[in-house]
């Protein structure tokens, strides 16, 4: 691997947001492919932070930093990406349902997609199914994911995937789910893809559904 | 007679100083002055400018004058009544005064008969309630658990009918929304024989929870509305993580919560001056590995002591936490974890203290480990009661009296207080080695397991009032037929 793909990596990993601009820059003046950067820099450094994590070396404060330390390089790279015709590993609309208000662990999940190098689209809380519609119209994710904290509105879930299939979308997306008192069987129940227990596992999942792990 | 002399009753325990509580209740007025709160509820926020608040749309800042009058006004000491009419049952609430009961709403629970985790049924409240009326040191009832076999809207009605007829021990009525609590209501003042009776002798305090970081919501606030109208002690509980919902620091997630607490004291107080008002707030860490929020981490305990010593300083009594574990079962640390925090609660003098028997981070509700904490609190009560100091209790005399190579097993003075200066375990095994042995070598957690069943076996509560009884059929009959309507389906719940 070239230095300065290693040097990027290693400030991915150390999540120093000074530096990873001018490296990133840098790099592509050397001559490096955006593509090159994605993978063999960007990716290589969020996936050794992914294995430090599980090992419980490191924290989830750090891996947002190098989440966003990373989003910050994709900044420069999205447009170029894009321009190549290069896919991103995916794109994934996250909203807490209707009535709920408890989305402390949507974002993290948010951040945590980020990190595994997703395209993310946060709709907020309070989400209604209409809105999700509109949302995967608008921005056409390949994953959707969707959030509650009560047993109350745990149900609205099921509502929404509902509200998906009456409007022709439920094929078009994976529907993953998590919140405190969801279960896979609940997953199972109402017609979900998939449950994940916490921000880490919901990446993974959206990583398998992508094809990406 | 002795003059100008001063005793301390009970273990001394103070983490701040006087000017450090200063400037957390100083910290507190200015968040609620400077930042305020969003406040979901239309009636509320008029309610709060016509005392006085800055109301811009959804937020609502308090002049700190607003909230030390609602803090003046809301009362320290007051007493919640057995159904019953049960003295022991009583909680006087005041200064140096811990109490303890369980938590509520855990999705899942330790089936008392096969011992393994399942989802929480409508048949699991009546137990729990049982069990903690016969369990002495555990003095108020939530029921562990969300009921998860009833339709999804009745679960708290159907939690306080099983709850209520099981335990004459004062309850503390967790519930959806204002539906719910007028059906929860109006049970518990029949069995008190009337509004007015009931205000007199409240028998169960009412619990709203806002949401962190500053917000409170349309239910917390409906249900305040409702509770605050009809003189219903109320807790009004936040349950920030620090380091997620709240600040990292624990100076901060106190001063957080205590915002997030007192914008419902004051909604509270400008409806119903005086209405006794329990501050709440779980304060704990977000284990920055797991992500959970940790009911077993020490940061736990420790907040909660801060926590404790801000309401006291600002004069009122504290919802409390302790005795809730991490562990997935009944093992080393579930106890390390329940114990120690028990313990803690006791020596703040935490008013009410909830989420004992909590497991697997407030997931799973155990009544084996509501029973192991029932005696590390006898454990903590002991210790926490002190050493009283007089003439009699120095036994010069008796030491005299036996003198040297003497001993004090026949001594009067030792008849007099042997069973009031030791404590007796129910579940600590104290044998020697041999009768252990005889006696089938049980653990802790075997002996946890037996009372428990004992109990059930056993325990018999007193009765409801037959036109209580009554009440609750119509009351459920009543709802059932609510939810079936699609208007009432289809209500604004939020704004």
């Amino acid at each position: 691997m070239s230095e300065i793909l290693e040097q990027i990596s290693t400030v991915v990993i150390e999540g120093d947001l000074d530096e990873i601009v001018d490296l990133t820059e840098d790099a592509l003046d050397d001559g490096l492919t955006a593509q090159e950067i994605l993978d063999s820099a960007l990716m290589a450094g969020m996936d050794h932070v992914g294995v430090e994590f599980k090992a419980g070396n490191m924290f989830v404060p750090e891996v947002l930093r190098s989440a966003r330390t990373m989003q910050m390089a994709m900044d420069i790279l999205k447009p170029l990406l894009a321009e190549s015709g290069v896919e991103m590993v995916g794109k994934v609309l996250l909203g807490t349902v209707k009535g709920d208000l408890h989305d402390i662990g949507k974002n993290l999940v948010g951040m945590m997609c980020e990190g595994a190098g997703f395209e993310v689209k946060d709709i907020g809380k309070d989400v209604a199914p209409e809105a999700f519609i509109e949302a995967i119209k608008d921005f056409e994710p390949d994953i959707v994911g969707m959030s509650a904290l009560l047993t109350t509105t745990m149900r609205v879930m099921e509502h929404t995937i509902k509200a998906l299939e009456e409007a022709g979308l439920r094929d078009r997306v994976k529907v993953m789910i998590g919140g405190a008192p969801v279960t896979q069987a609940f997953a199972d129940q109402i017609g979900a893809d998939g449950y994940a227990s916490n921000a880490a596992s919901a990446a993974d999942l959206a990583k398998r559904f992508a094809g990406a792990a | 007679m002795r003059t100008n002399y001063r005793v301390h009753s009970g273990v001394n325990f103070r983490m701040f100083s006087q000017d450090q509580l200063e400037e957390l209740l100083l910290g507190v007025l200015h968040v609620l002055e400077y930042t305020g709160l969003e406040v979901h509820h239309e009636e509320s926020r008029d309610i709060l400018k016509k005392a006085g608040a800055w109301v811009d749309g959804k937020r609502v800042r308090l002049p700190s004058y607003m909230v030390k009058r609602s803090l003046e006004m809301a009362p320290r000491s007051f007493t919640l009544f057995a159904r019953d009419g049960d003295r022991k049952h009583d909680i006087h609430i005041g200064p140096g005064r811990a109490h303890f009961g369980p938590g509520p709403t855990c999705p899942n629970f330790i089936d008392v008969e096969t011992l393994e985790r399942r989802p929480y049924v409508k048949s699991d409240v009546p137990l729990v309630a049982k069990v903690v009326d016969a369990l002495p040191n555990i003095d108020f009832c939530e029921s562990l658990g969300t009921v998860g076999d009833v339709h999804y809207d009745l679960g708290a009605l159907y939690e306080f009918a099983g709850m209520f007829p099981n335990t004459s021990k004062p309850i503390v009525a967790w519930s959806y929304d204002q539906f719910d609590s007028a059906g929860i209501h109006k049970i518990a003042v029949t069995e008190a024989g009337g509004q007015e009776a009931f205000e007199k002798r409240p028998n169960y305090v009412h619990y709203c929870e806002p949401l962190s970081p500053l917000v409170s919501t349309f239910e917390a606030l409906d249900k305040l509305v409702f509770a605050a109208r009809n003189r219903i002690p109320l807790v009004f509980t936040p349950c920030p993580i620090a380091g997620g919902t709240a600040p990292v620091t624990a100076a901060g997630i106190i001063t957080q919560a205590a915002a997030e607490s007192w914008m419902g004291l004051t909604v509270a107080q400008a409806i119903q001056p005086g209405l006794p008002f329990i501050m709440g707030g779980v304060l704990s860490v977000m284990d920055m590995n797991s992500m959970i929020l940790a009911y077993g981490a020490p940061e736990l305990p420790l907040m909660m002591a801060g926590l404790t010593e801000l309401a006291h300083y600002a004069g009122l009594p504290l919802w409390q936490t302790g005795g809730c574990t991490d562990s997935k079962t009944f093992d080393e640390q579930a106890i390390i974890e329940g114990s120690l925090s028990v313990y803690f609660s006791a020596l703040t003098g935490g008013d009410l203290t909830h989420d004992v028997g909590y497991t697997e981070s407030a997931m799973t509700g155990s009544v084996f480990q509501l029973a192991a904490m029932d005696e590390a609190i006898g454990y903590a009560r002991r210790i926490t009661r002190g050493i009283e100091v007089n003439e009699d209790t120095l036994a010069v005399d008796v030491i005299h009296h036996v003198g040297p190579n003497g001993h004090y097993l026949r001594e009067p003075h030792t008849r007099r207080y042997y069973k009031t200066e030791f404590w007796y375990p129910n579940l600590c095994d104290r044998r020697n080695f041999e009768e252990w042995d005889m006696m089938g070598r049980t653990t802790m957690k075997d002996r946890a397991i037996a009372r428990v069943q004992d109990i059930l076996a056993a325990h018999q509560p007193s009765p409801l009032k037959p036109e209580t009884e009554k009440v609750i059929r119509e009351v459920l009959e009543e709802a059932e037929d609510r939810v079936k309507q699609d208007a009432w389906q289809n209500r604004p719940r939020a704004e």
